[in-house]
């Protein structure tokens, strides 16, 4: 018997293959697949009123370029925000089994899952996933931001392959495109005009699409900004008052004034 | 002893009567359907009686709390395995009733070596125009009802019948006041009517008679506004909205107090200045 509330019962008591997934064949050729299949940027951080979450739209295989419109920040609940990179597959399948996990926790307990609670959640799943990431077909890295009721502030986590979490004290980036995000958040945090976690929401958009135009800039994977076709990342702001999605017509005005010229 | 069908049949109609008896001192519940969405309205001693199932799913109890928490998680594992493994949109409050609510209650009612669950249930789902609004109501029996617009849990099915009556003298609802308003007043009569009806079957057995009588007569407004009055003062409003315009996945919301007596200040004593 699980604990009440656990969804993850439910589901293995119904029968579903949550534990079931896929072992490694052999121990070769790992780390290209895996760097094959996380083809994307996505990124969290810190501002003046909270948490911006962005990623970019682009999915690939290989140097396929599959679809041009995913949305890779999902919003799990009021209150949190999971950005994905790695296998679409198990991402989104994580991603459904995390909302429905706190929902069924919310309505069952009645009380919110705490913030730990639910970064307890995801590792576990990223646990359990492992030996399907390590066979090279299951690899998910994501982002979890959040806002923490009882403490009052935005978070940010980040995880690795296996389930590990790491607080962002600043920002967390992730997928093939984050290397060079992280290098300029870096440069600005150190020698910039201020730090990032002080800009202002207008300035904090600027920013960050700014940021996903250089990411796309040296990755194939990245779908950065595409204004002919109207294609914008997905930007989620998280603040006490819970998730919102910028409007893309916000972003396009942001972008056609402060990012081209 | 039950192998023959007459004491079997004896066996059920004594559960009959021990479980009327078990819910003559119950709330009654009242689900209304208006233009905004579903107002569920009950009155509690401390433990909530009105719980979010679904997105668009809410349940009303009345009965022993072991046995409604015991079915509440029937229901919600039901509904989330579904929402999961197929969509959100699949749930509905019909299948769940059918499927999920149904068997379980009738089984365990006739399993006469068995408890049976002390428990009448309201299931509400909002849909997304007011056509498509359900409220499907179990009896302890097994038995449910399907209405689209009106909904009630009380001790018998005579408060049940002068209700729906009742309902029926009232036009289309088009505000959450209207609503809140009506069902109290729904609230009321069932519970006077709930009263009388307890007090006059006391009478009956003091007197040793053999035919059964029960309130028919709306009682009068005053009688029902000073039921309300009194029972405000005593114990918790508990009412909960599925708003059909919340603009999110999610339309479970409970009204607190401070929303609900502006709402209805014929009820709420004014508060003294100093």
């Amino acid at each position: 018997m699980g604990q009440k509330g656990d969804f993850l019962q439910v589901l293995r008591e119904q029968g579903y293959a949550v534990d079931n997934l896929p072992q490694p064949t052999n121990g070769s050729g790992l780390l290209n697949h895996t760097e094959l299949t996380t083809g994307t940027t996505v990124f969290a951080m810190k501002y003046a009123d909270g948490v911006l979450v962005a990623g970019d739209r682009r999915a690939t295989a290989g140097n396929v370029v599959m679809y041009d419109r995913t949305d890779k920040v999902l919003e799990i609940d009021r209150f949190s925000v999971l950005a994905i990179a790695g296998v679409p597959a198990t991402a989104f399948e994580m991603a459904r089994i995390l909302e429905h996990s706190f929902k069924y926790y919310r309505r069952s307990q009645l009380q919110d899952l705490s913030f730990e609670g639910k970064l307890r959640a995801l590792s576990t799943l990223l646990k359990s996933n492992a030996p399907a990431a390590l066979a090279g077909t299951g690899t998910v890295v994501p982002v979890f931001a959040g806002y923490d009721q009882l403490e009052g502030c935005g978070k940010i986590f980040f995880y690795d392959i296996l389930g590990a979490e790491f607080e962002a004290v600043e920002y967390a980036v992730s997928g093939s495109g984050s290397p060079t995000i992280r290098g300029i958040l870096f440069y600005m945090n150190r020698w910039g005009t201020g730090p990032v976690a002080g800009l202002n929401e207008e300035d904090a958009l600027i920013f960050v699409l700014r940021l996903m135009t250089s990411a796309a800039e040296f990755d194939s994977a990245t779908g950065g900004v595409d204004a002919q076709a109207q294609l914008y990342p997905i930007v989620k702001r998280i603040s006490a008052e819970g998730v919102r999605t910028i409007p893309a017509d916000r972003l396009k005005t942001i972008f056609s004034e402060k990012v081209l010229s | 002893m039950y192998e023959e069908p007459y004491r079997w049949i004896e066996a059920v109609a004594n559960r009959r009567t021990y479980l009327d008896d078990q819910f003559t001192q119950g709330n009654p519940l009242i689900g209304v359907s208006f233009t905004q969405g579903i107002l569920l309205l009950t009155f509690n001693r401390g433990t909530d009686k009105i719980y979010e199932v679904y997105d668009r799913i809410a349940l009303g109890g009345m009965g022993h709390p072991a046995d409604l928490e015991k079915l509440r998680y029937t229901l919600l594992d039901m509904a989330h395995v579904e929402g999961f493994q197929r969509s959100p949109s699949d749930v509905t409050a019909s299948r769940l009733m059918k499927n999920g609510l149904a068997p379980v209650i009738k089984q365990a009612f006739e399993e006469i070596f068995k408890a049976p669950y002390i428990t009448k249930i309201l299931l509400a789902e909002v849909g997304p125009t007011q056509d498509r609004d359900h409220l499907l109501s179990i009896n302890y029996d097994g038995m449910f009802e399907e209405q689209r617009e009106f909904g009630v849990l009380s001790a018998s099915s005579s408060v049940r019948g002068l209700l729906a009556q009742e309902w029926k003298a009232h036009g289309p609802l088009s505000s959450l006041q209207e609503a809140l308003e009506v069902s109290l007043r729904l609230w009321g009569i069932a519970s006077l009517l709930q009263a009388s009806n307890s007090s006059s079957d006391r009478e009956e057995e003091g007197k040793a008679s053999s035919s059964t009588t029960s309130a028919t007569a709306i009682p009068d407004d005053e009688a029902i506004a000073s039921c309300i009055r009194e029972t405000l003062s005593k114990e918790t409003l508990e009412c909960v909205l599925l708003d059909r315009e919340s603009g999110k996945m999610e339309t479970y919301r409970a009204l607190n107090q401070a929303e609900l007596q502006p709402l209805l200040p014929q009820y709420f004593a004014p508060t003294i200045e100093p």
